[in-house]
């Protein structure tokens, strides 16, 4: 367990110190890393599992995500990071993994979490890219199983969610045909022949992650998460992250965020943090920044009681 | 599986470094311990996962392994304060992290004893692994992948300091645009990178010497050379030190220390050849992206470990 004070991070070294704690747990027999971040003073805001995109968009969005975790923890909400099967320092590889897999991981972290934070009543999910659509998935299991109880009524952000699995890994796969124009100087196998090598039972790589069978078809589906009524009772924040104001409104995630009870869409602008850009993105700040200042609302809504949480929605 | 312990120790300055310590299932306490360091502004666990199969066979050939972030990168703490990619490298390319790595080394003597080490990485861990070598004379092997002899501060004017085998590359690629309009456009609007057109083009008019007796690249070339790389690595060969130094075919980083520090040191280099074993991944990319590229990486690393001594070498033997 470590006292982290934040050093010289200019906007956040007048916050209080977090507490922090890397572990090891697991899901059967798949050792899983997770780490805590807690708030020195336990409170009664909700504790948040972040849940972290596929592949290398993990790596390159990895400090954003440890700088949102230890803003939250500054601001009071226990925090629970991990890796995925297959990511980070967890065990097994990517074609070992499937949404289920996933799926699974994320429901073991956030049992693991309740058991190291007892006093949790609620657990609300953060999660960008494909690591925003498991959390999207999760949730909606939460209503017919008891375990997920905690995650009914709480918080779920999105952050720029993968809704077409198919698109985004033929995006992927296109990423496998820039390594072929590279080093081969044309493409060799194009995304179709990759696409059913992959169907095959052989595994294609992509930026060093091979993706395999069960993966591509369990989440590489048109309709990965769908715009149809949700079952999440929660307040939901879908969030669209665009660079620049000529990119236009996303219709599908404000579809998304209507199709939850209490769910709002928000856009911020931030660069692609998630791939490789030249800036050194440590921060998403407008993206951190509207994420806690709606958080802090729903909190202040929750305090206020039905009535008013009831007005909020939509805003 | 292996047993993983984590790990959490502060640097200098009081930030926290986090990290996992990999153990064999039988620890042989005579060989050293392995550190492998961070590329860039990567976590621990390398691009693509880069070194969780190179952990696993050291574990396997029975090292314990340290990984481990490096302040403001990973889950370290601490902050970085650039803005831009390219300082963060440069910075690291003139030693930021040597002081993270020695706080490690230092950990390690302190908790499991040992005072034997090979440091290793790829990119930026590489050039951090060999600064901290002259430092650190405890060091006595490097496995270095993709080691890189440049800055990064001169990202913002990289077509100045194409090596040879770039500008071909270049060239090559030219050829193949010939019919592409869109290639016209950018040529006919000043989109164009008219320098290396030029350059790359003049070659096939004057000729230089064959490759056997290739003069060193030339001071333009060299200028953006990273000047700490020559004295760390004399020093570090000249004490005895083994050298891993595997690059990718494909990656501008094998050119690079070819024409920028090889041809330009090959008399001074003659003593130490039999201290480095120089490999080159064919067709791989900068970070070994292909199954195949990493499998032969690991392999590679492997075969290199069984030459190394498996005692501590005798200084006064160096």
């Amino acid at each position: 367990m470590i006292h982290h004070l934040l050093h010289g991070c200019p906007t956040l070294q007048r916050l209080p110190p977090v507490i922090e704690t890397p572990f090891f747990f697991s899901r059967e027999q798949t050792r899983l890393f997770g780490f805590l971040h807690l708030p020195e003073q336990s409170g009664t805001l909700p504790g948040l599992v972040l849940s972290h995109p596929f592949a290398e968009e993990k790596l390159w969005s990895h400090r954003v995500m440890i700088s949102l975790a230890r803003a939250l923890a500054a601001q009071g909400y226990p925090v629970l990071r991990f890796d995925y099967m297959g990511a980070g320092d967890s065990d097994g590889t990517a074609p070992d993994t499937s949404l289920d897999t996933h799926l699974s991981d994320l429901k073991a972290a956030i049992a693991e979490f309740s058991r190291r934070v007892p006093t949790l009543s609620a657990i609300g999910l953060i999660g960008l890219r494909l690591g925003a659509s498991f959390a999207a998935l999760i949730a909606e299991q939460a209503a017919a199983d008891e375990q997920l109880a905690a995650l009914r009524h709480a918080p779920l952000i999105l952050w720029e969610p993968v809704l077409d699995g198919e698109g985004y890994f033929q995006e992927l796969l296109r990423s496998n045909l820039s390594t072929q124009l590279a080093v081969y100087g044309k493409v060799v196998e194009n995304r179709e022949a990759l696409t059913a090598r992959i169907l095959g039972g052989e595994p294609v790589n992509v930026d060093g992650y091979d993706i395999g069978k069960a993966l591509l078809e369990s989440c590489g589906t048109p309709t990965l998460v769908n715009t149809a009524a949700k079952q999440h009772q929660g307040p939901t924040l879908v969030m669209q992250i665009a660079a620049s104001k000529a990119q236009k409104d996303r219709e599908d995630l404000a579809a998304l965020a209507a199709s939850y009870s209490q769910g709002t869409c928000q856009r911020a602008a931030e660069q692609p943090f998630w791939r490789e850009i030249k800036p050194f993105y440590a921060r998403a700040e407008q993206l951190q920044s509207l994420t806690l200042q709606w958080l802090k609302e729903q909190h202040a809504g929750a305090e206020a009681g039905p009535a008013t949480q009831q007005e909020s929605a939509h805003a | 599986m292996h047993k993983v312990d984590v790990t959490a120790f502060p640097n200098a300055q009081g930030q926290t470094l986090y990290g996992t310590l990999h153990h064999p299932a039988e620890t042989n306490a005579d060989l050293p311990v392995v550190v492998l360091l961070s590329p860039g502004v990567k976590m621990r666990v390398g691009p693509g996962r880069l070194y969780v199969p190179l952990t696993q066979m050291l574990n396997d050939a029975g090292y314990r392994v340290l990984r481990f972030d490096f302040h403001g990168l990973g889950d370290a703490g601490g902050e970085l304060q650039e803005t831009q990619l390219a300082d963060v490298y440069n910075h690291i390319e003139v030693g930021r992290y040597v002081g993270d790595t020695q706080t490690a080394l230092q950990w390690l003597r302190q908790h499991l004893g040992c005072e034997r080490f090979i440091l290793g990485g790829l990119c930026g861990g590489a050039i951090t692994a060999l600064l901290t070598a002259q430092r650190e004379p405890q060091v006595e092997a490097l496995l270095s992948l993709g080691m890189t002899v440049t800055l990064a501060s001169n990202a913002a004017t990289p077509a100045k300091y194409l090596t040879r085998a770039q500008l071909d590359s270049r060239r090559q690629g030219y050829y193949k645009r010939l019919l592409q309009p869109k290639s016209w456009l950018r040529l006919l609007t000043f989109q164009s990178e008219y320098g290396v057109i030029w350059r790359s083009m003049k070659r096939l008019v004057i000729k230089e010497p064959p490759p056997a007796v290739q003069s060193p690249a030339t001071i333009e070339q060299r200028g953006n050379a990273n000047p700490l790389f020559p004295s760390a690595y004399f020093a570090f060969l000249q004490r005895g030190g083994k050298a891993l130094m595997l690059f990718s075919e494909k990656d501008r980083l094998q050119s690079e220390y070819e024409e920028k520090f090889v041809a330009a040191h090959q008399q001074q280099l003659l003593p130490y050849q039999a201290q480095i074993h120089q490999h080159i991944v064919k067709d791989a990319n900068h970070v070994l992206s292909f199954t195949p590229w990493q499998q032969e990486m690991v392999r590679v690393c492997q075969d290199w470990l069984g030459t190394l001594p498996a005692r501590p070498l005798n200084r006064s033997d160096a």
